[in-house]
């Protein structure tokens, strides 16, 4: 039997993950590849919280509509993030993190 | 005609521009943004003359948008800002267009507008998912406009470290709304506060949601420790739209905090005392961090974006301050009160920037060495408004920052207000490094600076509400005191 344990564990774990990534990877573009996974991760505990939170014996569908808002909105953050990105590869022929290190102060 | 067909207008017109400009690549920028700009001036008007109560609202509205008077309150805010920054990038285009592609500045005027619908939009938010797609809609948004002059490498540079950090912050955000939601059971603000008053509900789900869900919005609003994009970002973005970030970004994302806080810190609430906590130390962190590094910086627009940080950090430490009476204000309406008067001088500073860029000078202080020579006006609206930051008394910022202090006093939280005084000295250094730098007449140049008369009227108008505002605050304060005793009323 799969409880609600077990998808916040492996939210939790996704989640995780992309933490790391974002912290610790240098290319720009594996960087947004774990920014999405960490919005993968708070769709699944929204999806999972949602199955178990029983309201007349349905799920209640609030967090199944933020879900939905989550890729959209995440689908619109794409377009616009990699349109940047690929600006930024056109000027510097780069997408690792050490390029971008001009402003300082 | 309600409040809300305002904001709907708003993002119609943003969209009708980018198609004019799409479809009549001939057009001049000057018809754009009096177009932009008489639209938000007349959406300005709409809101103090429609019916603004929630029975307004078509009913199937009225669960996730709400009308009181920090709504409303926060909606004129939006719209001023805007217009400010229109006029400013306006102010501006000739500098800005030698970095844009085509030398073409159609989605300056037309993205401010969606902003301001999304900002319009999460003042009213009543639930969770509401202010979420509101907030993504600023974001999504300020990631275009800061990487706008594309041509600049450092512009490009700000926005990618802006979208990197802001997708973050999104990601950090909704998993926090989660778990509020797998604790509560609920989105909407009224819910959650009830959820968590009742002792059942688990206290360490729901303050694991709820410090993820201020962590997210920590990002927004530049709290440290999640404040390091912000002097970058503020340096690589254009300067109407580096302004539009200190002041309209930052008011947005704290009038989400005053709402995500009074659920989260309502009677009886479960996890209040972590929560206050939490916000005491990030609220003194945020002062220290943002005010001393302040003090070594060389670039202006730097230290004008420090200068944010530490200012985040005094309305951070006013929302820890609940109940506080004396002003016969509520924790919101103070930091409402405090934005309401950093907005005149934030914006009076980077036009005063702006204006500097667009003779031909750099932003840096020795950029501003002598300027009371050659510009004696400009240099005399900068110095009110560094003034002002710094708190200098009979100037708008100072009765700010007294709410804050005095509130602080109140309730006895003498930890955090002495890194605020720290903080505030700190700042009074390094404004009045700037405005002696202006006043400096050995060994400078002397060639005189034009600015246009429009400028100079708007830069006077700014620098009168800042001395009026701290002469008198009297009628400000009654704005915002009005709404709360009818809502204690009811």
């Amino acid at each position: 039997m799969i409880t609600l344990g077990h998808y916040l564990v492996v939210s939790g774990m996704l989640f995780a993950l992309g933490l790391a990534g974002v912290i610790a990877r240098r290319n720009i573009l594996i960087v947004y590849m774990c920014l999405e996974m960490m919005l993968s991760a708070a769709n699944l505990a929204l999806v999972g919280f949602s199955r178990f939170h029983l309201v007349n014996g349905l799920p209640d569908y609030t967090a199944q509509s933020l879900v939905f808002f989550t890729i959209t909105v995440a689908a619109a953050e794409v377009a616009v993030g990699l349109a940047i990105i690929v600006a930024l590869f056109r000027t510097k022929q780069s997408v690792d993190a050490e390029s971008v290190t001009k402003l300082q102060g | 005609m309600s409040v809300f067909t305002i904001e709907a207008g708003l993002a119609l017109l943003g969209l009708v521009l980018l198609l004019v400009e799409a479809f009549k690549p001939d057009i001049s920028r000057r018809t754009l943004g009096l177009t932009a700009i008489a639209g938000t001036a007349l959406a300005f008007v709409l809101l103090l003359v429609v019916r603004h109560d929630t029975a307004s609202l078509p009913s199937f509205m009225q669960p996730w948008h709400q009308l009181d008077t920090l709504a409303l309150f926060y909606k004129g805010f939006a719209l001023v800002i805007t217009l400010l920054v229109l006029w400013l990038t306006l102010e501006c285009a000739p500098y800005l267009t030698r970095f844009t592609v085509d030398g073409k500045l159609a989605e300056m005027f037309s993205l401010p507008l969606i902003v301001c619908s999304g900002m319009m939009w999460m003042a009213s938010a009543r639930d969770l998912v509401t202010v979420f797609v509101a907030l993504e809609l600023v974001t999504v948004s300020f990631y275009v406009l800061v990487a706008f002059a594309r041509k600049s490498a450092l512009s490009l540079e700000a926005g990618v470290k802006y979208l990197i950090l802001g997708a973050l912050s999104t990601g950090i955000l909704v998993y926090g709304i989660a778990w509020i939601y797998g604790a509560t059971g609920t989105m909407s603000f009224e819910g959650i506060a009830k959820a968590l008053a009742n002792p059942a509900t688990s206290k360490p789900t729901a303050l694991f949601g709820a410090a993820l869900i201020l962590c997210g919005l920590g990002f927004k609003v530049a709290a440290a420790p999640f404040h390091m994009w912000v002097p970058d970002v503020y340096q690589g973005a254009p300067t109407p739209v580096t302004a539009f970030l200190s002041v309209g970004s930052k008011a947005a994302g704290f009038v989400v905090l005053t709402r995500a806080l009074d659920a989260f810190l309502a009677t009886g609430s479960v996890i209040s005392t972590e929560i206050q906590a939490f916000l005491l130390v990030i609220g003194s962190l945020t002062v220290l961090l943002g005010s001393l590094p302040a003090m070594f910086q060389t670039s202006v627009k730097r230290l004008l974006a420090y200068s944010s940080i530490s200012h985040a950090g005094y309305l951070l430490l006013a929302l820890a301050c609940r109940e506080t009476a004396r002003f016969d204000l509520s924790s919101g309406g103070i930091v409402a009160f405090y934005l309401a008067t950093y907005l005149p001088m934030t914006v009076l500073g980077f036009l005063g920037l702006g204006l500097m860029r667009a003779n031909g000078l750099g932003e840096d202080i020795k950029d501003f060495t002598g300027l009371a020579k050659r510009n004696p006006t400009l240099a005399l609206f900068m110095t009110v408004s560094f003034a002002s930051l710094a708190g200098l008394p009979l100037t708008a910022g100072f009765i700010g920052k007294l709410f804050v202090f005095l509130g602080l006093a109140d309730h006895g939280y003498w930890g955090a207000l002495s890194c605020a005084v720290i903080a505030a000295a700190a700042g009074f250094y390094y404004y009045f490094k700037t405005i002696l730098a202006m006043y400096t007449t050995e060994g400078v140049e002397t060639t005189a600076l034009t600015i246009s008369t429009a400028s100079k009227a708007v830069a006077g108008v700014l620098a009168v509400i800042i001395l009026i505002l701290g002469v008198y605050p009297k009628p400000l304060q009654k704005v915002l005191t009005s709404g709360e005793a009818a809502a204690v009323a009811k």
